[in-house]
């Protein structure tokens, strides 16, 4: 049913991702009367995603496995050197949890559905056009479904609206990105490939400058390729198509694969964001850029951060004290989990995408020849500094 | 527009995968993206090419 009057709600949740949905879902686990907008008429679709996640934080934020969305469990994953040396990080040999990779679209609506069932209103087709502000504070948005144009009035309004993110622009919240914060994506869905079901793969160095190639296993031949390259690094039109088309030429196992599908996106590698709030307004996920800047990888974190937004939301509007002060118990907390590893990543990354492809093959050996049972930046750069201390030295800081 | 290029942006779907990579990166915030469709202010894109770069499949194009 179309809308036709204004609406008005404590928690007004913009975009239904992960961070959307996990933060809908625990302001109205808290007592909030929760309204969720997604512009698209189907949650999770088009799939814009490598589909690669972590599994050991799944519990803390209430989501439980199923086989609507596991599409493939994987061992490990296997990090290759510009000139194809191969490091295997096999956590899973060490008693580890690993990662699976998912059906993204199937996920996200699992996680709206969670919503849905703490009580959350869900509108679809339903744009954000533009926040409503009074006395300088966000008291809600302007909002078009089905040509129809309304307003959605919210003691709290959350931007969870991704990489596009348009709700801190317009409060305010700068969250713009340098060229160099960000690298440009584009992946194909193949099939007939030769894809091992046991690793997620990464291709380092100049295939991809800034950014990697990965190779993400969907069984059955199936797989995820895609390329991510900084923006400060690209110079033509289609630059990265052409980057990962010749990754593909050049590596006939997928070569001789077809593609099923073909997606783009934004992916930010930037520094934490200095500020997440603002009086009456919260962003969190992508549109936070709480992306991890070395592994790209933006679920686990959106959702994280999610549930500590929902929370705090809940608590905010239902004691109508919204202003910036009393939001920045959601900042310190998200901070307390994340800005640490965010700040570490973003250092290591800066670095690496300096690193001219010898420095890559060196390290990549050193690794290859190491039983490294956890990914951690740490854990690489001690096993490198014993063999080539000159490499790490740069890192020393790190270390 | 004086003075000012022709900034193009390839909106039927052709070429542009409406990935919102140019929306995200736009430093004057003036591209937009509703569910499928693409399209930018004349009046305030001052044609700096930063989008242009940030598209993984060239759909827009200055000149
Ligand atoms: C090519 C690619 C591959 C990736 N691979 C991985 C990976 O393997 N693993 C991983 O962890 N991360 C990956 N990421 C990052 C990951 O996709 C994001 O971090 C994740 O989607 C963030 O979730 P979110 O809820 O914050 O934002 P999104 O999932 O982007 O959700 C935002 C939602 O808001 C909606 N929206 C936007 N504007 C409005 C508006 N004005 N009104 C209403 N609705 C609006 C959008 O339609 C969208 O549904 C990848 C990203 C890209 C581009
Ligand atoms: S040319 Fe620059 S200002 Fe114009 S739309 Fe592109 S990024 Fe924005
Ligand atoms: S970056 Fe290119 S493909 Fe993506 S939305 Fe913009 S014009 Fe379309």
């Amino acid at each position: 049913m179309a809308i036709s009057t204004d609406l008005k709600c404590d928690v007004l949740v913009v975009g239904a991702g992960p961070s959307g949905s996990m933060t809908a879902k625990w302001a109205a686990k808290n007592g909030a009367d929760v309204i969720m907008i997604e512009k698209r008429q189907e949650i999770g679709s088009p799939v814009r995603c490598g589909e690669g996640i972590s599994k050991s934080w799944l519990a803390d934020v209430g989501i439980t496995p199923s086989s609507r969305w596991i599409n493939v469990e994987v061992e490990g994953a296997r990090i290759y050197s510009p000139s194809e040396k191969v490091m295997e990080i096999n956590e899973k040999h060490a008693g580890n949890e690993v990662g699976y990779v998912v059906e993204r679209d199937a996920f996200d609506k699992a996680l709206a559905i969670d919503a849905a069932n703490a009580g959350t209103t869900i509108h679809l087709k339903t744009h954000a056009l533009d926040v409503l502000r009074k006395d300088g504070r966000v008291t809600g948005v302007k909002a078009k479904q089905f040509g129809q144009k309304f307003e959605i009035h919210a003691s709290v309004v959350v931007g969870a609206d991704g990489f596009e993110s348009q709700v801190g622009r317009w409060a305010g919240i700068p969250t713009n990105l340098q060229i160099r914060d960000m690298d440009s994506c584009l992946q194909y869905r193949m099939t007939n490939v030769d894809s091992d079901v046991r690793y997620c793969d990464f291709y380092l160095g100049k295939c991809a400058p800034g950014g990697y190639v990965w190779v993400f296993p969907k069984g059955d031949g199936l797989a995820n390729v895609g390329i991510g390259v900084q923006v400060s690094k690209l110079h033509h039109p289609a630059e990265v198509r052409d980057y990962l088309d010749r990754w593909i030429a050049q590596h006939p196992g997928y070569a001789k694969g077809k593609k099923i599908d073909m997606v783009g996106g934004g992916v930010s590698i930037s520094p934490p964001i200095k500020q997440s709030v603002a009086d009456g307004v919260m962003l969190v996920g992508d549109a936070a850029r709480m992306i991890d800047p070395l592994t790209g990888g933006g679920i686990a974190n959106g959702c994280i951060a999610g549930k500590i937004c929902g929370e705090v939301a809940a608590r905010a509007a239902k004691s109508g004290r919204t202003s910036k002060a009393d939001l920045m118990e959601y900042d310190r907390r998200w901070r307390a989990v994340l800005e640490e590893k965010l700040l570490r990543n973003w250092v290591a990354k800066e670095k690496l995408v300096s690193l001219p492809d010898e420095t890559f093959d060196k390290i990549i050996d050193v690794l290859s020849g190491v039983r490294l049972e956890k990914l951690s930046v740490l854990n690489i750069l001690k096993a490198v500094r014993e063999r080539y201390p000159e490499v790490t030295q740069e890192f020393e800081n790190l270390l | 527009m004086p003075g000012k290029k022709d900034l193009y942006i390839e909106s039927s779907g052709q070429v542009c995968v409406s990935c919102g990579a140019c929306v995200g990166i736009c430093p004057l915030n003036c591209i937009y993206l509703d569910e499928w469709r693409i399209g930018f202010d004349e009046e305030v894109c001052t044609r700096c090419g930063i989008c242009v770069r940030a598209c993984p499949v060239g759909a827009i194009s200055i000149g």
